[in-house]
Formats: C-alpha cells, sequence, structure tokens
C-alpha cells in the first residue's frame, strides 16, 4: 500500500514538472515566433522613419528625464553632461541627489554654476524632504534642475521626488550612471505617439552591459561584449529577456515589467496610480501592476511597449556577492509584489494583465526556481533509492539543455537582425559561447539567489541594501549595486 | 548496404515507438533544438557577412558620391549667380560614370541627396533636385512604389516627397485607401504637398483618427511646403466629426494665427470632451483671442481641473488685464495647487504696471506657500 | 612729439590692417553630421575661408582653446556638450569676445532660439539652411568685426 502511494506521488510530481516544463517551453518558443514578427515589423518600419521630424517639430511632447544620484562623485559630471546632448527639442534634466555622503553635490554645483532657488511645486507622491531646489545661472544649463534630499534608501524616494517636480507629461526614469543613446527620446516617444487605439502608460527599450565597452565622459565610443564571465552572462540574460521576451510580450500587449534603468512613463498615469514604492523591493515591476490596475479600474484601454534597440548601457555587478544581493533583492521584489497584489491573478476584471502576464509571471518566474530545487531534490531522491531510469533522465537532460541553447541562440540571432552593436565578431562569439555553459553555472546561481530571496522575504527578513549600497564610496564600477529590478522579468 | 541502413533505420523506429510518449517528444525537440540552433549560427555568420560586405560597399562608393556632389552642386561655379536652376549644367562625363548604374550606388545616391536636402535648401537644395533629377533617379523611386512590400512602397512615396518630385492624383490617391494605416498616412502627407488642387481635401474625408506621430509629419509639411494656399483652418474645426482632425486643426490655426477663427473655436468650448475643450482653450490662448476671454471666465466653474489650468494659461498668453481680479480671486482661494500657481503665473505674464503692483499686493498678503509659488514665477532661472 | 606720435599711429594702424588681414577668414565649424560639416567646410573654402572642423563638444573646446577664430558655426545636439554650452563658454570668455556666433540646428523652437540669442549667438539658422544666406551672415559678421577694430584704430 506505502509502495502504491509513493508511485502515485512520484507519478504526480512527475507529470507534473514534466507539463510545467512543456508548458514554459512552449511559451518561449511562441515568444520567440512572436518577437521575431514584432522586430521585423519594426525594422520595415525603421526603414522609411525620419526621426528628423520630431526634433525640429514644435508639436513634441515635452518629456522630463529623472536621475536620481548616490555618490556619483567620480562620473556625475559626464554623466549628467551627456544627459544635456538628447537629440530632442522639449526636454528637462532633473537630477536627483539622493543625501550623497561625498561631494555629488558640490561638484555638481561648481561646474554648472548652480544657485539654491525658491521652488513651489505640488507633492503628488509623499517622499522623503526636500533640501533644496538648484537651476543654473548660465542658459546653457536651463534644461538642468538639480533637487537635494534626504536619503530615502530606496531609488523609489528619489524618483517620486524627481515626478513631484517635472513639468512634462512624460517622464524619462533612468540611473544617472546608465548611458543612454542620444536618441532615446526620439525613439521611446515614438510608440506612444504612433499607437491607434490604445492609450501607451509605457514604453521601454533594451538594455545592455556598459562593462567593457569604450566609454569617454560618459559617450559610448564603442561597444563591445563584457569580458568578465558573469556579465557576460548577464548580458546573454538581458538580450533574452528582452529582445526576445520583452518584444514577444510587446505584440500581445502583455508586457511584465519597463526596467527602472530606462522607461518612458506616462505621468499622469503614474501619478494616479500612486507613483513608486519605496517598501518595495522592485519597484519598477510594482508600479507597472498598479498603473495596470489604475487603468483597469478606470477603464482606460492602455498599453506598454517596447522597441528592440538598445538604448541603455548599465554597468552590471562583476563580483558575485553583489549579484547575489541583487538577485535576491529582485526576487523578493516579485515575491512581494505577487503577494500584494495576488487579487490579480486569474482576474479576468484586469485583462490580459490578470490572465496572461500575472499568471505567466507567477507560474514562470516566481514558483520556476521552486519547481526546479524540488525537481533535484526528488532526482536525488531516485538516485539514492535506485529507481532513476538513467537513459530516460539523461535524454531529458539533454532535452532541457538543447533546447535553452536553441533560445538564447534565437534571442543572439533576433538582436543581430535588429542592429549589430558589436563591432567584431569576436564579440558575438563571447556572448555565444555562454549559451553554452548558461544551464550549467549561471542559471544555478539564479536559482539560488532567487530562493535566498523568497526565503527572506517569508521570513521577513530586513534587506541590508541600504546600508551595502553606500558603504564608503566603492569607486571600481564593477561594485556598484545596480538599482533596477529584474529587467530579465520576461 | 542500403538494406542494412534501412534495416538500422527500421529498428531504431521500432525502439522509438516503444518507448514513453514523454521520451518520444524530448527527443523529437532534441532534434529540432539543435538544427535550429545550428541554423541560428549559420543566420548570424550570414546576416553579418551581409552587413560587412554592405558597410564595405558603402565605404568605398560614399568618398565617390561626396565628390559627385561636391563638385557639381555644392562648388557649382554657378551658383550664387542669379542664372535660373532648370539652366545650370552638369559635368554630363561625371555624371555618366558606368558606377552609378549600380542600382545599390543609386539608392545611397537618393539617401545622400535626401541627406544633403535636410541640410540645404534654396539654390543649394533645387541643384540638388536637379542633380536627382538629371540621373534619372525618380526613376528608381517610382520603381518602388510597384514594390509588394508596403514598406517600399512608403520609402517610394517618401523619397519622392523628399525630393519634391510631384505625383500624379492617378497614383497617389489609390495609396491613400490602402489598407496599411502607415502607407495611407504617407500618401497623404504627399498628396498635401504635391498636389495641385485640394491638398486638404483629407480633412474632409478623413474617417479615422489622425495619429499624433502623423500629425508631427503633416504639420511639417504643410509648414514647409511652398506654393500651398493655406485655408482658413476653421470650417473643419466646425464642420468634421473626426476629432483628430479638429485638434489638429486647431494646432494650425495657432500656428498660422488665424484670427478670423476665433468664434468657431469659440463654439469648441461648448463641446463635451473636456481634452478637446482643453485644445480650443490652449488655441484661443496662442491666438491672443481678447474676445473669449469672457466665455471662458463664464464657463470656468463648471470645468473639470484640466480645463480650469488650461483656462488660466490662455489668460495669461491673452494679457489683456480685464480679469486680474479673478486671477487674483483664484491664486488666493483655491484649494488646488495647480491652479494657484497657474494664476499666479498668468498674473505675472501680463506684466503690466497694474499687474505687477498686484503680484507685490499678494506678496504681502498671502500665507508662505503663496509667497512661494510667486517667488517660483517670478524667477527667470525657472523655466516651468 | 608730433612726428613720433604720427610714426607710431601709422604702425599701429599697418599692424591692425595686417591682424585684420591675417585672420580675415578663420572660421570653425562644429558639426556631429559628417555630411553637412564636410559640405559646409567646401562651401565656405569656396568663399576663400579658411575653415576647422570639430565633430562633438569635446573636440571643439579643444579647438576652440587652440585657436583664434574670427566666426564659429555650431550646431546643437552633438556628444560631449551641446552647442549653447559652446555659445556660454565662448562669451564668457573675454578675450574671444569678437569671435562671431551662427548657431545652425534643426531644432526650431521659439525657446531654444531665445536661449541661443541670450546667451551671446549672433545669428541661428534653422535647418535646411540656404546656403547663400550662410555666406551673407558670415560676411556681415566679418564686415562688423573689423569695422569695429577700425574704429578702435582711429579712436588712437
Amino acid at each position: 500500500m506505502g509502495t502504491t502511494f509513493i508511485e502515485y506521488a512520484s507519478w504526480f510530481f512527475e507529470t507534473t514538472v514534466f507539463i510545467y516544463g512543456v508548458g514554459l517551453l512552449l511559451i518561449y518558443a511562441i515568444l520567440a515566433i512572436l518577437s521575431f514578427v514584432n522586430i521585423r515589423l519594426f525594422l520595415r518600419k525603421e526603414s522609411y522613419t525620419d526621426y528628423k521630424v520630431i526634433v525640429g517639430s514644435p508639436l513634441a511632447p515635452g518629456i522630463s528625464v529623472i536621475a536620481p544620484a548616490f555618490n556619483e562623485g567620480l562620473t556625475i559630471i559626464s554623466n549628467i553632461r551627456s544627459l544635456l546632448t538628447f537629440d530632442y527639442p522639449n526636454y528637462e534634466v532633473i537630477i536627483i541627489n539622493d543625501g550623497s555622503t561625498d561631494d555629488t553635490l558640490q561638484k555638481v554645483i561648481d561646474e554648472f554654476s548652480l544657485v539654491q532657488v525658491d521652488f513651489a511645486y505640488d507633492v503628488k507622491l509623499s517622499a522623503k524632504p526636500v533640501r533644496g531646489v538648484y537651476k543654473s545661472t548660465d542658459e546653457a544649463y536651463a534644461k538642468l534642475l538639480v533637487v537635494d534630499k534626504e536619503n530615502g534608501k530606496a531609488k523609489a524616494d528619489a524618483t517620486n521626488v524627481g515626478i513631484n517636480v517635472s513639468a512634462f507629461p512624460y517622464f524619462l526614469c533612468t540611473d544617472v550612471d546608465c548611458i543612454l543613446h542620444t536618441q532615446t527620446l526620439q525613439m521611446l516617444i515614438k510608440p506612444i505617439m504612433e499607437e491607434e487605439k490604445k492609450r501607451v502608460m509605457a514604453t521601454g527599450a533594451t538594455l545592455r552591459m556598459a562593462n567593457s565597452c569604450e566609454v569617454d565622459e560618459g559617450v559610448l565610443i564603442t561597444i563591445k561584449a563584457p569580458r568578465p564571465l558573469l556579465a557576460r552572462f548577464q548580458e546573454l540574460e538581458y538580450i533574452r529577456s528582452f529582445v526576445l521576451g520583452k518584444m514577444g510580450w510587446s505584440y500581445i500587449n502583455a508586457v511584465p515589467n519597463v526596467s527602472g534603468g530606462l522607461g518612458l512613463f506616462d505621468k499622469e498615469i503614474a501619478v494616479k496610480s500612486g507613483g513608486y514604492d519605496p517598501a518595495s523591493f522592485g519597484e519598477d515591476m510594482e508600479l507597472r501592476m498598479r498603473m495596470s490596475r489604475y487603468v483597469y479600474d478606470n477603464k482606460i484601454d492602455a498599453s506598454v511597449r517596447y522597441i528592440p534597440n538598445t538604448l541603455c548601457w548599465t554597468e552590471g555587478p562583476t563580483s558575485v556577492k553583489i549579484f547575489m544581493r541583487q538577485r535576491t533583492r529582485w526576487a523578493r521584489g516579485l515575491l512581494q509584489l505577487m503577494l500584494a497584489h495576488k487579487k490579480m491573478l486569474f482576474n479576468p476584471a484586469y485583462g490580459r494583465v490578470g490572465l496572461v502576464v500575472f499568471p505567466y509571471n507567477f507560474f514562470f518566474e516566481l514558483l520556476a526556481p521552486v519547481i526546479e530545487f524540488l525537481g533535484i531534490i526528488y532526482y536525488i531522491f531516485l538516485i539514492y533509492f535506485g529507481l532513476v531510469n538513467w537513459p530516460y533522465a539523461i535524454i531529458l537532460l539533454i532535452f532541457v539543455y538543447t533546447y535553452s541553447v536553441m533560445i538564447s541562440t534565437l534571442s543572439v540571432l533576433w538582436d543581430q537582425l535588429t542592429f549589430q552593436y558589436y563591432r567584431t565578431w569576436k564579440d558575438v562569439a563571447r556572448i555565444a559561447a555562454m549559451v553554452f555553459i548558461e544551464m550549467l553555472i549561471y542559471h544555478p546561481l539564479i536559482v539560488v539567489f532567487s530562493i535566498r530571496g523568497y526565503y527572506f522575504q517569508l521570513t521577513n527578513r530586513k534587506h541590508s541594501w541600504g546600508n551595502m549600497q553606500r558603504a564608503g564610496f566603492k569607486k571600481k564600477a564593477d561594485d556598484k549595486v545596480p538599482k533596477n529590478t529584474n529587467p530579465a522579468a520576461t | 548496404m542500403w538494406k542494412d541502413l534501412v534495416d538500422l533505420l527500421f529498428q531504431a523506429y521500432e525502439q522509438f515507438s516503444l518507448l514513453p510518449l514523454f521520451i518520444e517528444i524530448a527527443l523529437a525537440f532534441i532534434i529540432i533544438a539543435i538544427a535550429a540552433t545550428i541554423f541560428a549560427y549559420g543566420a548570424i555568420l550570414y546576416k553579418r557577412y551581409r552587413t560587412y560586405v554592405h558597410e564595405k560597399r558603402v565605404a568605398f562608393i560614399s568618398p565617390i558620391i561626396e565628390e559627385l556632389i561636391t563638385d557639381q552642386v555644392l562648388l557649382n561655379e554657378n551658383l550664387g549667380k542669379d542664372i535660373p536652376t532648370e539652366e545650370i549644367e552638369f559635368d554630363k562625363e561625371a555624371l555618366s560614370n558606368k558606377v552609378y548604374k549600380k542600382p545599390f550606388v543609386r539608392q545611397i545616391l537618393i539617401e545622400t541627396l535626401i541627406q544633403y536636402r535636410k541640410n540645404f535648401r534654396g539654390e543649394v537644395g533645387e541643384l540638388l533636385r536637379k542633380l536627382y533629377i538629371d540621373m534619372d533617379l525618380q526613376k528608381d523611386s517610382f520603381a518602388k512604389m510597384k514594390s509588394m512590400r508596403w514598406e517600399r512602397k512608403i520609402k517610394a512615396v517618401v523619397e519622392l516627397t523628399q525630393m519634391d518630385i510631384s505625383i500624379s492624383d492617378v497614383t497617389i490617391l489609390p495609396l491613400t485607401n490602402s489598407t496599411n494605416p502607415s502607407l495611407r498616412a504617407a500618401a497623404r502627407n504627399a498628396y498635401i504637398q504635391l498636389s495641385k488642387n485640394e491638398p486638404f481635401k483629407f480633412f474632409d474625408i478623413a474617417t479615422e483618427p489622425l495619429l499624433p506621430w502623423d500629425q508631427l509629419e503633416m504639420f511639417k509639411i504643410i509648414t514647409t511646403t511652398k506654393d500651398i494656399a493655406i485655408p482658413n483652418f476653421s470650417r473643419w474645426v466646425s464642420y468634421s466629426s473626426n476629432k483628430s482632425v479638429v485638434s489638429f486643426c486647431l494646432k494650425l490655426i495657432a500656428h498660422y494665427d488665424q484670427q478670423s477663427a476665433i468664434p468657431a473655436v469659440m463654439e469648441l468650448l461648448n463641446n463635451k470632451d473636456h481634452y478637446f475643450r482643453a485644445d480650443a482653450i490652449i488655441c484661443l490662448g496662442k491666438l491672443s483671442a481678447e474676445v473669449a476671454e469672457e466665455k471662458m471666465v463664464r464657463i470656468y466653474n463648471h470645468q473639470p481641473l484640466n480645463c480650469q489650468v488650461e483656462i488660466l494659461k490662455a489668460m495669461g498668453a491673452i494679457a489683456s488685464g480685464k480679469y486680474l481680479e479673478f486671477l487674483k480671486t483664484e491664486f488666493l482661494y483655491s484649494s488646488n495647487f495647480d491652479i494657484r500657481m497657474n494664476a499666479a503665473r498668468a498674473i505675472i505674464k501680463h506684466n503690466t504696471q497694474n499687474s505687477r503692483l498686484l503680484v507685490e499686493e499678494l506678496m504681502e498678503m498671502t500665507h508662505e506657500e503663496n509667497q512661494l509659488i510667486i517667488k517660483h514665477c517670478l524667477n527667470p532661472l525657472i523655466k516651468y | 612729439m608730433h612726428e613720433f606720435g604720427g610714426g607710431f599711429h601709422l604702425r599701429i594702424k599697418q599692424s591692425a590692417e595686417k591682424a585684420i588681414n591675417r585672420y580675415m577668414s578663420n572660421i570653425l565649424v562644429i558639426e556631429d553630421d559628417d555630411i553637412m560639416l564636410k559640405a559646409i567646410r567646401n562651401i565656405l573654402r569656396k568663399d576663400g575661408h579658411e575653415v576647422l572642423t570639430a565633430k562633438d563638444g569635446k573636440e571643439a573646446f579643444e579647438k576652440l582653446d587652440n585657436e583664434q577664430y574670427d566666426v564659429v558655426i555650431t550646431d546643437l545636439m552633438m556628444p560631449y556638450a551641446n552647442g549653447l554650452e559652446v555659445v556660454s563658454r565662448l562669451r564668457a570668455n573675454t578675450e574671444k569676445r569678437h569671435v562671431g556666433i551662427i548657431v545652425c540646428s534643426s531644432v526650431g523652437n521659439e525657446e531654444t532660439i531665445t536661449e541661443a540669442f541670450r546667451l551671446g549667438a549672433d545669428d541661428y539658422l534653422k535647418k535646411p539652411i540656404m546656403a547663400g544666406e550662410l555666406m551673407i551672415r558670415i560676411r556681415k559678421l566679418l564686415a562688423n568685426r573689423s569695422a569695429n577694430l577700425k574704429l578702435v584704430t582711429k579712436k588712437k
């Protein structure tokens, strides 16, 4: 009797896992096809699009570029200067000094001839107090607005302040250390202006690793694939998640998240949804969910769209320790938001978000590491009892492996079809090579760190990122903890 | 030997069909995945190779094209001498170099000429156009129009528009009814620029919304085409049922300062759609329509927030001075920050002696938060 | 006393004229669009000017520090530093007050144009420009400059 139960349980578990696996693989296959179609459509439109029209037009919508900064003394000047060189006629640059403990603020004041001004604004989103608002006395920097505030231990807090003081109907959320393409504003506003029936509430584009790229004073000179192994894995992951994942989701208006490293938002909807949540560990995805709730509750037909071009380069963590902290935090953020918005799961009142985005992220993003982990334990259990059918087990493993290699290679291909960012085939090879060892090295790390994240969240462990990030100024870019949430939340 | 192979395959198949379903699926997928991966690598290499070849070609031909354009157009001795463009001749020998017969060279040449025309107009622009025609490049552009692919058709229309080549109504009108919305938009814009008859007839017949991006392009064409008869846009404001057309016309009315359209725009203030009303108010502000102020003040209290804010902004733009008291009341007593801010700004924008006195008065009598608003609006460093 | 004074005046006038002729046409063109950059350079050279080029803000500052120019033609949108910064820095430098500045950009909104003039640009041309107009404005700027210099020498 006992054995039958175990047999039954085994069979049940195995079948569940199998169905889960097939489901996941089917979804990836569908995403691959959808993203291909979407990229082709995009490229066809690009072949005749003249972005100069918007550069010279008085009808170009205003965009507020919001970039929080904390202890960026080393590079802040060139970063701000490059933010002032967007190819766009109507925008402002808002730098939020998030209570830096180094000379960030003073450097900026000196370089751009800033003076403190009496600035009146409506506190639409609550945040930590603002200590001062600065404008330049030099008309050349008229677009620049610098806000000094108390540290809120969260980028969300700083971004909210930026939204409060912003003047335009759209805002671009980014980090001050991200390197953005000069055409970013033109390209991100276009999907908003071209959407036929819905109101686009957010647009995003691909992010990539800036590690190993040649950068001179905030300007990208040469794009290279990262050399450090960990960064290379991340580059591959980003390419897959944006070019294959988000482009596919964008085609059916089911984008789960717009990255905090680069996202253009409709300010009205963002504000009415409540702005960013400083208590969230994954504030960008969390806001996106809340924005969806708001538009569905208020019967606004909205969409989130992506474009495949890479417009932002960010430094990815190269030490395992910092990487672990990042992924742990992202996992915490995901669990936190799933629990906070669990009402949306399978809820038709929330349309596609409730029926597609949320369930997908719940089963195939949130639960994936858990199921994998359980699967491995199960296998160890089987091995111990000598119950493993080795040929089958190996075949299944090969199946999973070759499939993931295929999907990742397709992602690289889709990316190459969009635009050849790498100058040399060596760079392509560097990334392509990662495809083969990702399953063995990178993926297990993610699984472990995610579970760690869920554990911390469930046990309500205090997250120490507040101090880690700020602990003395590690001038080496390697040690900086990137502040975005999981852009790879496909 | 073949028989052995067939036997082997048969045996393999037998074994295969004995396997559990999920293993069969797994094996099949493994083969598919490997094949797809190999194919993908092949595609990556192929694409990179193609791009490499293309870049090499471009690198080779660009200096030649640049030299051609520089010699023939930019440094042409007949420029600046009041000789009409049609009579300026190019060096026929330079133009008939066989390299210019290759299609990819011709395409690059077209795109380069378009690039130059985006930077230069006037005599140089005209001469560039003549070069385009003399080298028969418009034939290449027209040929694209016959393509099956919609983006090629659009490219054709765009090229011809940018080189100012007229397209007959017979050719362009069917495209305006195309199933592809982007092609329809491009055809419409071409029609406006190139048609001699009624360039704006689309405003009459358009049933679909005019997307903001299309409006951008249309605005550019309307405002930069020479010899275009600018009608009074108020007729569409009054009679069109297409909201985006009306909203676009409001922008054109403001741009061309069509004062006679003011009554029609004022009618829009009665419209049910509050985004619409806001657009109308913005337009009235830009037109400095003093006559509209009275009505705007009258309807003010029944308006949603966005319209109220626009009314205040418009009053700042009109700056008639007649409603300073109204603005003062709004500033002092409204509970909404945006209202108070815009009321203050409107008062300050008047920039008359009266308004300046009023500002000083307000500074003295109001509380700190409102004083901050006034200081903010007065500060020339703060733009918004 | 008079003779000495007369010779002195003459020598100043001669060296001023030499200065005018030597600096007659040194123009810096700052533009990140390669086609436009070369095209303007060619047109200006045809008109007899000495032309130097810079393709971004960084190069522009370097070239401005190293040489003297009579006229600077600059675009607004380019890497490292936008054109307004170039104008601002030029005007802030008292030694370079005499340099004529023409802004040449595709941006045409009122605000940007007023900003450019407030910073001290002498002219603003919206792309697409007329080559003839550019030439005339350059000549005018140069003429004003040499007229000012002549005034200076006359006063003495």
